[in-house]
This record gives structure tokens, sequence and C-alpha cells, in this order.
């Protein structure tokens, strides 16, 4: 699994790693959604993008919506869509499957801009839902509840959730204590302006306005 | 706004002379070694065009080396997560801070972005 054979050049093993523990992270029981619920939130994201159909059934309607744009057409993600979904499946299923969505669009965001197949899903295992929610959490003028801070946070209304999302930051992009240092290289590779560069351009064709 | 906030700031540490601009019109040269096949690269991708792709793959390979490349895909995929979340989540950039950035709002374009 992420061996990246196919690659055009060798890749880094932290971001081997990082993949690794995502696919993990996937194929588990999240806080709400048990692990067959939330490979289907990944194959329906991901059959968006394709001409493949995925029959459902174990997902709410605007959750499976949320789903598809978030992973097919980010900019038109907007407060009703999120909201439809929050309401018909509750505030937590909402951010989980934004979580699994935006970890999904990592791994294989990477992997067609390497210009390789991507790696199939993993095998949902056994278990019920993990039930770990924080409490005490509102919204801030955001589709979600979410604590105070900024985009690291984000998914912090499940504790779970919001690890495995800033885990992958470091491989793939800088860890939080390297993004004070202007100055980061990773040598040999690119470094902070190069980075942002990539980062800035990504976001701007994304329509995303943070 | 914030990662090309980040860029300029960079970009001034490593002394180059970077044009905003070019991030909105990669046609424009960007001021930063291999920033032109950097920006084209991520154009590529988002386009799907396989070829093209490959031919911005050689570039940055034959500019800046291999490991750039991996770096490159990389911080192409956490972004792609990033705006996710970003979008999903509805959080908002402060309007102070907006007022503050006019340079970088003007240069790529982003008030036309802000959802009604």
């Amino acid at each position: 699994m992420f061996d990246f054979t196919d690659s055009p050049v060798p890749v880094r093993e932290d971001i081997k790693e990082a993949y690794r523990a995502i696919w993990m992270h996937f194929a588990n029981p999240g806080p709400v959604f048990d692990a067959p619920q939330r490979s289907t939130v990944l194959a329906v994201a991901r059959a968006a993008r394709s001409d493949n159909t995925i029959e459902t059934g174990l997902l709410p309607e605007f959750v499976e919506t949320l789903a598809t744009t978030l992973y097919s057409d980010p900019a038109a993600v907007d407060g009703p869509i999120v909201r439809a979904a929050a309401d018909s499946a509750g505030d937590p299923a909402a951010v989980e499957t934004i979580g699994l969505v935006a970890m999904l669009s990592a791994v294989d965001g990477t992997h067609r801009a390497l210009g390789i197949e991507l790696e199939p899903l993993p095998e949902p295992q056994p278990g019920e839902p993990t039930g770990r929610i924080a409490s005490g959490l509102k919204r801030r003028r955001t589709h979600i509840p979410m604590p105070q801070g900024a985009i690291p946070v984000a998914l912090d209304l499940l504790p779970e959730v919001g690890t495995a999302y800033r885990a992958s930051f470091g491989p793939q992009y800088i860890t939080g204590p390297e993004m004070a240092f202007p100055d980061f290289e990773r040598s040999p590779g690119l470094n902070r302006a190069q980075i942002e560069l990539v980062s800035s351009r990504t976001s701007l064709i994304n329509e995303c306005f943070y | 706004m914030i990662h090309a906030r980040m860029l300029r700031e960079s970009a001034i540490v490593f002394g180059y002379d970077l044009d905003l601009a070019a991030i909105a019109q990669p046609g424009i040269p960007i001021g930063i070694p291999g920033g032109g096949a950097l920006l084209r690269f991520v154009d590529a991708v988002l386009e799907r065009s396989e070829d093209r792709l490959d031919d911005m793959q050689r570039a940055i390979i034959d500019e800046l080396g291999s490991e750039s490349l991996v770096d490159a895909a990389a911080v192409f995929g956490n972004f792609e997560m990033m705006n996710r979340v970003a979008e999903g989540s509805g959080i908002s950039i402060p309007q102070q801070a907006i007022e503050r950035e006019t340079e970088i709002v003007d240069a790529l374009g982003l008030l036309d972005l802000i959802k009604g």
C-alpha cells in the first residue's frame, strides 16, 4: 500500500507513512459513521469525478450531496449544502464527511499530480462508531461548530478527525512550528517561497479565498 | 490570501523580486526560481491534461530536481485538502485582514471569490 512504484520520481518515506495512516483512519469506525458508511462516503466522492455510479443507501441524501460536491467542485460548497447535511444527519456527521473527503482529496491530489493511479480504498473494518465528539463548541460565523482559531482546528468537533488531518501537514507541506520560518527549505527540494507559490496557485484555481 | 502573504514574506527573505500578479496570470514572470514551471504544473493537474502534466513534471525535474517534483505534488495535495476544509467549514478571513492586504486582494482578484 502506497509503495508509489509507478511514480516518475522516488517519493519521501514520510509521505508514504502519512498516507498509510490516513488509510488506516479511513478503514476504522469514525465518531459517527461505522466503517462501511465511511467507505461509502469515500466511494461516492470519488465516483463524482468519474463515469461510475455507486449504489448507496447507507448515507442520508444530503450527506452524499456534501461528499460529492466537496470532492468534485469545492467552490460550489456553501452554507446551505453543509447545513442540509447537518440538519439531516447532525453536525458531527457533516464534520466527519468534510474530514473524510478533504483527506481523500489530499491523497488523490498528490497521486494525480504525480500522474499515477489512485490507491484503492481500504477494506472497512468491523466495529461501532467511537462516539468521541467534543462538547461546548458552536458556530463562529462558520458552517460547522468549531473552536476559536484558524483552519488547522476547523475539524476539532471530532478530535480524532482533527488529529488525523493535522498529522498530514508536515509530510505534505510543513509542520506547525515550521510555519514560523519564511526561510524554511527542504534540502534537496522546494524552499518556502516555492511551496507557497504552489499553495497560492492551487487555492486560487480552486476559488478558495482563504 | 493567507498563503500569498506567506509567499510575499518568504520571497523577501530569499531576496526574490516577486510579482504577485503572476499567481493569477502565469504568463507574467514571477521572479522565483522554477516559479513558472510550478505554476503551470498546478494548472496541468487541475486541468487534468496528461500530456501537459508530463511536460510540466519534466520541467520541474530539469529546473529544480526530482525531489522538488515530489514536494510540489504533496503541497498540491495538501491544498486540495485545505481548500475543502475551508469551503466545508465556512471559515472566513476577518474584514480588517482583507483591508490590510489590498495588494494581495487586488493582484489576485480575490474579491470576486467572496461568497454572498
